[in-house]
């Protein structure tokens, strides 16, 4: 099973250091995934999907609760200019929501990018 | 939300586009669509999918809960 670890923003993060301490969060994680509720109880289908996926790939990941701060939840959508959630960075590079990340996985292109 | 107003604000981004929505669970709030467009070619998935959602504006923060989007080039 992989290692699965959760990160949240700083305590005392303001709304003008959201955008530049997610940046960091996303710097620092090599896949990191912002979610509704946690690897081990994902409280949204999506986002149980995505976690699925990673899993069964055999990946370490981290994710982000979205649902325990607003300013994440909030924030995250403007910073990948992207409405949904849950959303997936690997190597600080956007790869999209559920759908996109569960096409990639199907068609192997998700395994064959973790692997390069 | 209904399916023609989600369709209707799409096609009046992307003009030429062929749009497929279908109602999820009955209620107007969770949807899926499959749009091929013109204008996504050469666009990358996210790029395509934030064209779409781009078109929507501000209904993805408001009618609509959840969006299962399949896009590609028309």
């Amino acid at each position: 099973m992989p290692q699965t670890s959760e990160i949240r923003l700083p305590a005392g993060t303001a709304l003008t250091q959201v955008q530049a301490a997610l940046g960091k969060m996303i710097q620092d994680h090599e896949i990191l995934i912002f979610m509704k509720g946690s690897a081990m109880l994902p409280q949204c289908g999506f986002s149980a999907q995505v976690v699925e996926i990673f899993k069964r790939l055999d990946k370490d990941f981290t994710t982000c609760n979205v649902l325990e701060n607003e300013l994440v939840r909030d924030g995250i959508k403007t910073f990948s200019n992207w409405p949904t959630l849950p959303q997936i960075f690997y190597k600080q590079k956007f790869l999209g929501g559920c759908d996109i990340v569960t096409a990639m996985y199907q068609n192997g292109e998700l395994e064959a990018l973790l692997q390069a | 939300m209904n399916l023609a107003e989600i369709k209707a604000k799409i096609i009046a981004q992307l003009p030429g586009a062929q749009v497929e929505v279908e109602d999820l669970n009955g209620h107007g709030d969770h949807f899926s669509a499959q749009v091929a467009a013109p204008q996504f070619n050469g666009k990358s998935l996210v790029e395509q999918h934030q064209m779409v959602y781009a078109a929507l504006g501000e209904a993805m923060r408001t009618g609509i809960h959840a969006l299962a989007l399949e896009t590609k080039p028309l």
